[in-house]
């Protein structure tokens, strides 16, 4: 591998992941199978909104093969109705209303795919047939399915105990927005709809729950971007408590958000399964999964934008509406993003004032959940309003994100919420990726494409993501994911241990923590194993890998913790060699001192001696090689950049195909550029399946249409092109940890560049995008070839 | 349409093929998915189940050297036949030559569409020894993968046929 000395951070390490993955050795929840386990499935429902008159389940419960059926009343009896957010007390949040519900629908039924009745059987192929014999009676009421329906009074509520369908409000200013609109040379306006789609992991949910009725123990096996969240979650729910609670995930097939939340199905199964006394495993299908494991996104926002001449966003007053569905997530419900779309508005912008309102609203939809950048309408809203006013002052787009990103070191130095803009590089990734991309020459290859009819359009966004980035001055603390626990050992033959709360679903943590140890410690990458997936040993978190923190706050974690651990292993071999702890160096896990390699310790022997021979160890020193660090995010600074492309739009068949596709990015220092660049390329291609072919789509009458991948469409390999990667130089804000996370980055802000280029080619047909959904059947209408329906 | 009300035995049909070399046989229910038959049957979890509808291409394996989708098919259907799984193509800890080309270029991420990939490549490298990049992606169109955007795939392919032309081979 690596020769001694050289630097594993940087380097294009080959994954210590790959191997079990590229050979079918890998470990996904379905793969287990444990001694006496049965099969679930759930009875959904087929319509949106409906009261449950009856239901019979004597014919199921009778099949062969069939353990039990449960319905929601023995759920009412075996469980106790939650509120969403009930563990972080964010169902108390001002102006929210929260519903209780149970894992199966109890009274009515709020959405399709909503679980009616669960059934346990030997095998799945028996559960499925078992549901055939079910037979429920629902009296159908009238769907909630729009913003309006939610806003209308003359609705039914979805859930009875509360009087409307408005679960928050929110309101909050920044700035003076008064001024700024007075101050304003122009009002420019617009209302902007994303639509709803989900994240699709490859693999679906699932669960296995397995009860031990001596020991009064509930061991899971989960597919979950955070084990702990679940025992955080569930005790309240099903009477189990948490330290009685170990969940165990292996390989995660993908979450991109969706896996970060306990879901009604988990709350149903670990309850049979304590009830039966035996393994119960629930494998989600594509139906299920595409109809009810989560969706995301359906938001709106009414935009007012106070404009200077040149273009410059002096105030923006908006409205926002958040499509939630029926039931809110777990443990953070969807209901959040009423807040931050409007505090994540502003990005690398100089916007002097800010003011919106938001309302998040029940519908008979699914469950809303987070998506790679739950926050990432704010983006598309804020990139799209600069190109709006571009367009309407007659300005280069190009020129007004000049003038209204911030600059480095100049004022403001701080965003409207406090957020300092440290070390900020937008501006030079917009010019690095205007030069790269030809902008200025772009225009006239445009209007000689019209010429042949051909339609080429460019776009360009930039953003800014926290993960965690700077804090607001004099508001320290954690926040709502919290600080960041590693606990790094070394073990009896000197391998070291890294043990991390994060759970890796795709980002290689297995490898990069142990490049950041390998170099902080002087070991040998291939000396260090990372540990993850088992709350018996990882430390707490409610979330294990989410919102790109990974990067800084597990990297960071492991650094310090490197640190110290080095420290305590130089400690203890100065004392065995008689030496001075300057003269002696670590490196290859040989402890040896400078200049003479003959006197030297590997770490082997000294931890033997550490956990062997306590005799030996010096007064007062600790007797093992192991340091617990916890780190808080230290000073670290923003992930951002800038996304330009150039697309071809046939307008006759509504395809766009792209040209080229530019990512100019400041991640801060990468750990393994391979993975960073995965982590970006990925990004694009889910944004480009958002913009041009994803749909959650629901008919009027609230019913599901987009059930099957022949209908829920994901990008292929013929659809994602090649995605160039370019860096900008990063500013460090940190003495230690400049490592900054990209998980989202490229998810959040390529829609904009997207559909910027995409009505950039149509200009001609006089197009303006306020929509994020433009798949050819929509391109069409736009471009004036068919007829909008 | 079957009575599953009838306290009917498991219709159990023996069947035997050849599966990554060795011969295997086993009890099975006609309407036992190959996918299923593999993963329970045989205790084989490499090969996965992504979508059930054959569109994702998680589960595909080599049927007499042919890339097939597991989910689509019968277990009953594979009798007397070849089927090669993802477990079957590396030589104990060595891996394929697919399977070297793809690690090295760090073609894949959450690991779930995997297995389809390395068979659908293992197919198509199989007819064809020396692709070229619009070969490749119409080929692989018919696997999705969610975390890759696809760039790191096409790589570990091209890397696959170069070592293809360099060994020799046909192109």
């Amino acid at each position: 591998m690596e020769a001694v000395g050289a630097r594993s951070i940087g380097a294009r390490v080959m994954r210590v992941e790959d191997p079990r993955i590229l050979t079918g050795r890998g470990q996904y929840v379905d793969d287990v199978t444990l001694p006496g386990m049965a099969h679930a499935v759930f009875l959904r429902s087929q319509v949106p909104h409906g009261r449950l008159l009856s239901l019979d389940v004597s014919e199921a419960r009778a099949l062969p093969g069939v353990v039990a059926v449960y319905t929601g009343e023995d759920i009412a009896r075996l469980t106790t109705a939650a509120q969403a957010g009930a563990v972080s007390g964010m169902n108390l949040s001002p102006d929210m209303k929260s519903p209780s519900f149970h894992s199966l629908a109890t009274d009515k039924v709020r959405h399709v795919g909503d679980p009616i009745a669960l059934v346990v059987a030997e095998s799945r192929y028996i559960a499925e047939d078992a549901l055939e014999l079910i037979v429920d009676d629902i009296e159908m009421l009238d769907p909630v399915v729009t913003y309006e329906d939610a806003l209308d009074p003359g609705k039914p509520p979805i859930f009875d105990e509360l009087e409307d369908n408005v679960y928050l409000t929110a309101e909050m200013a920044f700035g003076d927005i008064d001024a700024a609109f007075a101050e304003a040379d122009r009002i420019v306006r617009a209302s902007i709809q994303v639509h709803r789609h989900q994240p699709v992991p490859m693999e679906c949910r699932g669960l296995i729950a397995a009860w031990d009725p001596s020991a009064e123990h509930l061991t899971i096996h989960a597919s979950t971007q955070s084990p702990h969240m679940l025992r955080m979650v569930l005790p309240d729910q099903v009477g189990i408590p948490i330290e009685s609670i170990r969940v165990i995930a292996r390989d995660v097939g993908g979450g991109f958000g969706l896996k970060n939340s306990v879901t009604r199905e988990d709350v149903a199964i670990v309850a049979a399964a304590k009830d039966l006394g035996r393994p119960v495993k629930w494998t989600e299908d594509r139906l299920e999964h595409l109809a009810t494991a989560g969706h995301a996104r359906e938001e709106m926002a009414d935009l007012e934008a106070a404009v200077s001449a040149d273009g410059v966003l002096l105030g923006v007053r908006m409205d926002v509406k958040v499509n939630i569905g029926a039931y809110p997530s777990d443990p953070f419900p969807g209901a959040m993003q009423a807040y931050t779309i409007i505090m994540s508005f502003q990005g690398p912008t100089r916007l002097r004032a800010l003011a919106g309102t938001s309302a998040a609203l029940f519908s008979n939809k699914a469950t809303y959940v987070a998506y790679r950048g739950p926050w990432a309408t704010a983006d598309f809203l804020r990139e799209r309003l600069l190109d709006i006013v571009a367009d309407e002052l007659g300005i280069d787009p190009l020129d007004v994100r000049r003038r209204n990103y911030v600059v480095r070191d100049e004022p403001p130095l701080a965003m409207l919420t406090g957020r300092p803009f440290a070390g900020v590089t937008t501006r030079e990734s917009v010019e690095q990726a205007a030069g790269l991309m030809g902008w200025d020459a772009f225009g006239e290859r445009q209007r000689a494409a019209r010429r042949e009819g051909r339609y080429l359009g460019i776009g360009m966004a930039s953003y800014l993501e926290a993960a965690p980035g700077p804090r607001v001055p004099g508001q320290d603390g954690p926040d709502i994911m919290g600080y960041e626990t590693a606990h790094l050992s070394i073990e009896a033959g000197g391998q070291v241990v890294i043990v991390t709360r994060q759970q890796p679903h795709g980002q290689g943590h297995e490898t990069t923590l142990a490049q950041v140890a390998a170099d902080e410690l002087g070991v040998r990458f291939e000396d260090i194993t990372v540990r993850y997936g088992d709350t018996d040993i990882t430390p707490m978190a409610i979330v294990g890998t989410g919102g790109s923190r990974a990067a800084t706050m597990a990297n960071g974690a492991v650094l310090h913790a490197s640190r110290e651990l080095r420290g305590k292993v130089i400690s203890l071999a100065a004392d065995l060699l008689e030496a001075n702890p300057a003269d002696l160096e670590l490196a290859a896990g040989v402890v040896s001192v400078k200049g003479s390699p003959v006197v030297s310790l590997t770490l082997a022997e000294l931890a033997r001696v550490a956990s062997d021979e306590p005799h030996r160890l010096p007064a007062g020193a600790a007797s093992d090689l192991a340091v617990t660090r916890t780190y808080d995010g230290g000073r670290s600074g923003w992930s951002g950049g800038t996304h330009c492309c150039i697309v071809e739009v046939d307008v006759e068949t509504g395809i766009v195909s792209f040209e080229r596709y530019v990512v100019v990015e400041d991640c801060g220092v990468p750990v393994n550029p391979a993975i960073v660049e995965g982590q970006v390329r990925g990004g694009v291609a889910q944004a480009m399946g958002a913009v041009l072919l994803e749909h959650a789509a629901y008919g009027e009458d609230g019913q599901y249409l987009a059930g099957s991948f022949m209908d829920y469409l994901l990008p292929t390999t013929t659809v994602v092109p090649r995605i160039e990667i370019h860096h900008v130089q990063t500013v460090p804000t940190d003495p230690d940890v400049n490592f900054r996370g990209v998980g989202e980055g490229g998810m959040i802000v390529a829609p904009a560049a997207i559909v910027g280029a995409i009505e950039d080619a149509l200009r001609p047909f006089g197009v303006r995008a306020l929509e994020q959904h433009l798949p050819p059947a929509r391109i069409v209408e736009l471009a004036g070839t068919l007829r909008p329906r | 349409m079957t009575d599953h009300r009838a306290n009917r035995p498991a219709p159990g049909v023996e069947i035997e093929l050849v599966v990554n070399g060795a011969t295997r046989s086993a009890a099975t229910e006609d309407r036992v998915t190959l996918a299923d038959f593999l993963r329970e049957g045989l205790g084989l979890t490499g090969t996965h189940l992504g979508c059930e509808h054959g569109v994702c291409g998680a589960c595909t394996v080599l049927l007499d050297g042919e890339a097939v989708r597991s989910c689509l098919m019968l277990a009953v259907q594979a009798r007397g036949r070849q089927v090669t799984t993802v477990e079957g193509i590396a030589d104990g800890d060595d891996l394929s030559p697919v399977q070297l080309a793809f690690r090295e270029s760090h073609s894949f991420q959450c690991g779930f569409c995997t297995p389809g990939f390395v068979m659908s490549t293992v197919a198509l490298l199989a007819g064809n020894p020396n692709p070229d990049e619009r070969e490749i992606r119409e080929t692989l169109s018919g696997n999705i993968c969610r975390c890759t955007g696809y760039e790191s795939i096409i790589e570990g392919v091209l890397l696959a046929a170069r070592r293809n032309v360099e060994a020799g081979l046909p192109g």
